[in-house]
């Protein structure tokens, strides 16, 4: 759904026409649905989210042990303030803590900003104030206007169809019931995509009351029709903080409604309750915790002897990893470069730096449209996977002269250093698939000598002295976040992964799960796996008893001990 | 243990009297496989006998094909090449003798020996490779008396060895020679430790193949201040000209090609028992020197401070062991290593399964479609390597999510009865058995190919196509032709069992890959400071791990990047490694 609003003003053509601007300037467009006053304002939102994200995670709210993947989230627009830019980068190393292998954030989790906008008439006052109701009457919900349900209904529409997992899912089990008796308390972003979960919880049997995590991403329309169909839902898009704390606190519902299982994105929700509500987790059987962060933060309560009900870490399934970083990646790579800069790649000379999950994507695709590939590892194992791939192993120094784009995805920072941009040759395209914002150390570009010219939203020249131009993407953010999209089948994967593990959670035994942070038992991860095969028209191979019996396993699987790599 | 120690006992006496088997395979196989099973397999061990009674023809074709791989030094051996070459069926095509009886017993057997699944494959493929280079061509000289009779000394005067000829040193020595030209890694891990000498005082009994391969070993661990003494994980696979090069420079040698079943423990026994010399470390390919020493010197345990493993047979009996609370020292699992899991299954197979298949059928890839059974890493490797020559690939899958990986990697995934009437060639890598069945085999179109690259010979059910109305011909070395009454054709090939062990060679680099991780392995146990190492089975510390991938990082003259002080202090590494966590999955 994203993609198809996204296409047509994606590329900036109608954005190019207005000619270079000063880089500090905030009005870059890039998606947007199809108005174009709507797309010259979505990029901003999603630095707004991004901005959201961080007003809640800063260490001034108690809450600096975050990992690193929060500071993905931090990062706001890059205005060029040098002051701040490099308190910013001193701050750095004392926030680092733990480290991520996967993407800093979620993919999945952020993916809704590409298609966050939904908004055009605008009435000032603030929902909390208005009294509204749905056509049934209820009006145990607050969002922005509830007469917008049909066009949000359209939208859940659109969504459904690149979910297959869901809808079947609802045709499996919508008999059983499995659900039935749950309330769901969750706090995720209020998008199409999260709506077809949470419909899909409700059609098992599942009370759902929702609230935002982000301030910004949700689709008011989407709310809408939820709260039409049913849903207790408290989010619109820009509340302010204390409306994001008002909405969870009513999402809670303490007084009128227990929840007895927890579905959150990012920890906020978990916090909440935690904090004002502690005597709920007496009835609550689980926390299904969707990113890097709240997972992070969940493992730290249970560290400190904290968590007082079991919790499940969906972010770490294999599914889940595998789509949100080798299969996005390497097909966003091309989108990423192709959007923003027109790239051909055939026979263009490429280094890549890190050769884990993202790498890997990114250096089969570009490999599969021409490009001459290098790799700079800091890990002898995947350096050695990418010899054996194919690809030439080298220092950034040694080709750094010669080659056509740098893509970081190392996860670390300022592995692209002023002194490597000194040396690259005219035209050379830097841009980061990694991590947050670091990998290229732009405060090093931000010197007078140097003139930064923005050609298009999201990319800049930096013009040297002697004329010669570094073509910056996203100002060094993640370029898969920032020019291309996220599929929905990506989505798909971790919101069924979702739904899979509060089924498990809810269902499972008395004393299956402790206090404790759990992965997604192999055989649900499996599971997820299998629902999306029809969309391949993928047909399963099954074991016969004899099969299975020479194997030592069950028939329907797990069919791999947990060590196994895949 | 006991128990099934007496099975082995059996199944080992069966396999190795029986003049070799099938090929090279079979006794690699055999020795290891079965022990893996035999716990289950007691009640069956009668039966076993028999079963390896085989097709006498196909035992010359084994050490000729052997000896045809070994074309490294042609000089040496054009002789032997062209006569093998007339030795090989391949210019006189035989009938198959169809011998019911015996092979129906040795396909009844399989499933009696079930048991535990292998994900990798099922046995190390490093710890067979040697089998490429097996043959001892300078044998041709045979003298008939055992080497136990013998009395040999070499140039230092010292008689403490058993090899067939010690005269056969230098031969040998060129041999070695040419295996450190590919180990690079041991190299600069000689130049690399040899000042701190790691293993000063470490005394190694070892018991592996004996090939050239592991000889760079051994003097790699003698460069590092090692004693070694060393006897054959398997009674074929010595070179003996290798062992007489090793004799030579002083490490104690116990093993020849062609030993029997009472050879291959008195080699073991003489290794071990020696009053004055008591080993401290074990280095084992398969346990049955683990076994031995339990069985005879428990109390020689005491001074050991770790054992090396290397097989997955050998790896299981070590967990065996350690669950039932009777491992008494630190045991090291070297086969479960991320780097030489990758280089056994997902590399080594990428290659073997266009050279084995060009070797055998001079097959065009190109067009051809092909389905591939089962998507781990071995499949993964076949299809890329399919892929990348043009070949239409499809996948059949069991498991969800390779299944997913298979579609998102732009494979079908099929069932394969869908697909089996226009395929032209089947690979299974399933590491099931019956994965193609004779009702599969019967809907095949004619001239398509099937061999398996999996596990064992159980994944082609080739007890169902010896049946009276189906023609088997063989027409060339390890190629047969199954023929219908209608005349259609089907090609076996290997006769089911392992492509890339008998149709080709397992790369030097392979093997270099495991020896360095032995060696690292080795070091670690030794140097490690009392207590990090309890009465358990270890994973190699990730970390070493890293060294050996690093090692060889020099072959592809690739250049690690290395980490700044402050970006290791970002990412809270050290700047050495580990990089990884635990659970990543590479």
């Amino acid at each position: 759904m994203a993609e198809e609003q996204q296409l047509p003003g994606a590329s900036g053509e109608e954005d190019t026409g207005d000619g270079p601007h000063p880089p500090a300037e905030d009005d870059r467009g890039d998606a947007g649905e199809s108005s174009k006053e709507q797309a010259a304002n979505a990029i901003p939102n999603l630095l707004r989210m991004l901005k959201a994200a961080e007003s809640r995670w800063t260490p001034g709210q108690g809450r600096d042990g975050t990992k690193e993947g929060v500071t993905e989230a931090l990062k706001t627009d890059m205005k060029i303030q040098l002051t701040e830019q490099e308190e910013e980068f001193n701050k750095r190393p004392m926030k680092t803590v733990p480290r991520t292998l996967s993407r800093s954030i979620s993919q999945s989790s952020t993916v809704s900003y590409s298609s966050v906008s939904s908004d055009c008439l605008e009435d000032e006052s603030s929902p909390r104030n208005k009294v509204q109701k749905t056509s049934k009457g209820t009006s145990d919900f607050c969002i922005k206007d509830i007469k917008r349900a049909d066009f949000g209904r359209r939208e859940i529409a659109i969504a459904e169809q690149e979910m297959p997992a869901l809808m079947v899912l609802r045709k499996r089990a919508g008999a059983e019931k499995p659900l039935s008796g749950a309330k769901v308390v969750g706090c995720t972003h209020v998008t199409a995509q999260t709506a077809v979960l949470i419909e899909t919880l409700a059609l098992l049997g599942a009370q759902c009351r929702w609230a935002a995590c982000n301030i910004f991403s949700t689709q008011n329309a989407v709310a809408a029709a939820l709260a039409e169909g049913g849903t207790c839902v408290f989010a619109w898009k820009e509340e302010t903080e204390d409306d994001f704390w008002w909405c969870i606190d009513r999402c809670v519902g303490a007084d009128i409604w227990q929840p007895n299982v927890i579905l959150d994105d990012g920890g906020d929700l978990t916090h909440w309750i935690d904090k004002k509500h502690p005597g709920l987790f007496k009835k609550i059987r689980g926390v299904v915790e969707e990113s890097v962060t709240g997972v992070y933060r969940l493992y730290q309560l249970a560290k400190d002897g904290k968590l007082c009900v079991a919790a499940m870490n969906v972010n770490d399934s294999v599914t889940k990893q595998k789509f949100d970083n080798l299969y996005c990646c390497k097909e966003s790579i091309l989108d990423g470069l192709k959007r923003t800069t027109d790239f051909m790649f055939g026979g263009k000379q490429v280094l890549v730096c890190g050769y884990g999950e993202v790498g890997k994507g990114c250096c089969a695709a570009l490999r599969a449209m021409g490009g001459v590939v290098y790799v700079t590892e800091v890990d002898p194992i995947c350096a050695l996977q990418a010899c054996m791939d194919g690809f030439r192993v080298v220092q950034l120094n040694q080709v750094i002269r010669q080659v056509d784009v740098v893509i970081t995805c190392t996860g670390n920072k300022q592995v692209v250093a002023r002194e490597h941009l000194e040396r690259m040759k005219n035209g050379c395209i830097v841009c980061n698939m990694g991590h947050s914002d670091t990998e290229i150390h732009l405060t090093s570009l931000q010197t007078p000598e140097l003139r930064w010219e923005r050609v298009r939203p999201l990319v800049d020249h930096i013009i040297w002295p002697d004329g010669r131009r570094i073509v910056l993407l996203a100002e060094g953010r993640l370029l898969n976040l920032s020019c291309s999209t996220v599929p929905t089948f990506v989505l798909s994967i971790t919101a069924t992964t979702q739904a899979l593990a509060l089924i498990e959670l809810f269902n499972a035994p008395e004393g299956r799960y402790k206090q404790d942070v759990y992965l997604l038992p192999k055989k649900l991860d499996e599971y997820v796996a299998s629902l999306h095969l029809p969309s391949f028209d993928a047909h399963l191979t099954e074991l016969t008893d004899e099969q299975a019996k020479y194997l030592g396993i069950s028939k329907h699987g797990p069919f791999k001990p947990n060590y196994y790599r895949y | 243990m006991t128990r099934a120690c007496d099975v082995d006992k059996h199944t080992q006496e069966d396999n190795r009297s029986a003049t070799s088997t099938e090929d090279l395979l079979s006794f690699f196989w055999v020795p290891g496989n079965e022990r893996t099973v035999s716990v289950n397999m007691s009640e069956s061990t009668g039966e076993a006998k028999q079963a390896s009674k085989e097709v006498k023809e196909s035992e010359n074709v084994a050490e000729k094909y052997s000896a045809l791989t070994v074309s490294k030094n042609t000089e040496m051996n054009m002789e032997e090449l062209s006569s093998a070459f007339s030795a090989v069926p391949t210019h006189k095509p035989v009938k198959k003798q169809i011998q019911f009886v015996e092979d129906k017993q040795e396909f009844s057997r399989f499933p009696t020996k079930a048991g535990r699944r292998s994900l990798s494959r099922s046995i190390s493929q490093s710890s067979t490779d040697s089998y490429s280079s097996a043959a001892s061509y300078t044998d041709s000289s045979d003298d008939e008396t055992s080497p136990r009779d013998k009395t040999q000394v070499n140039s230092k005067g010292s008689g403490d060895f058993c090899v067939k000829n010690i005269r056969q040193a230098e031969f040998g020595r060129r041999e070695i020679e040419i295996a450190e030209q590919d180990m690079s890694a041991l190299l600069a891990l000689r130049k690399r430790a040899q000042s701190e000498k790691p293993l000063a005082g470490a005394k190694i009994v070892g018991c592996t193949h004996i090939t050239a391969q592991t000889a760079v070993l051994i003097e790699t661990l003698v460069a590092l201040g090692a004693q070694c003494r060393w006897t054959a994980c398997n009674i074929y696979s010595t070179q003996n000209e290798v062992a007489a090069a090793l004799s030579e420079i002083g490490v104690a040698v116990f093993a020849w090609k062609g030993e029997s079943e009472d050879d291959f423990w008195w080699c073991i026994d003489r290794c071990v028992n020696n009053e004055e010399w008591q080993p401290n470390m074990i280095l084992d390919d398969g346990g049955d020197l683990t076994h031995w020493m339990y069985k005879k010197y428990p109390n020689v345990f005491k001074k050991i401070r770790g054992i090396v493993e290397e097989s997955v047979t050998g790896v299981h009996r070590l967990y065996q062991l350690s669950k039932a609370g009777k491992l008494c020292v630190p045991a090291m699992n070297v086969n479960d290593s991320v780097t030489k899991q990758k280089f056994d299954n997902l590399y080594c197979c990428r290659e073997s399964i266009l050279d084995g298949l060009k070797r055998t059928t001079d097959v065009m890839f190109g067009g051809k479609q092909v389905v591939v059974c089962g998507y781990g890493e071995v499949g993964k490797g076949c299809c890329a390597a399919l892929k990348a020559l043009g070949a239409i690939v499809y996948i059949t899958e069991i498991d969800p999510i390779c299944a997913l990986q298979a579609c998102m990697d732009g494979f079908r995934v099929v069932k394969l009865n869908e697909v089996i009437r226009q395929v032209d060639i089947i690979i299974t890598c399933t590491g099931n058995k019956n994965v193609v069945t004779r009702d599969q085999l019967d809907r095949m179109k004619n001239g398509s190919i099937v061999c398996n690259m999996g596990h064992s010979n159980t994944e082609i059910d080739v007890a169902s196509l010896r049946t009276p109305e189906l023609t088997w011909e063989r027409v060339r070395s390890q190629v047969d032709h199954v023929i219908w009454p209608d005349g259609k054709r089907v090609i076996l090939l290997a006769e089911g069992r392992l492509l890339n062990l008998s149709c080709s060679t397992v790369p030097t680099f392979v093997l270099s890959i495991t020896a360095t991780t032995q060696a690292l392995a080795m070091i670690e146990l030794y140097n490690a400071p009392e207590g990090r190492y309890k009465q358990d089975v270890y994973l190699l510390p990730k970390k070493m791990d890293e060294y050996v991938a690093s090692l060889h990082l020099a072959t592809f003259d690739a250049h690690l990047t290395e980490l700044s002080d402050e970006q290791a202090k970002y990412l809270g590494l050290n700047k050495n490694g580990p990089f990884k966590p635990n659970y990543y999955r590479y």
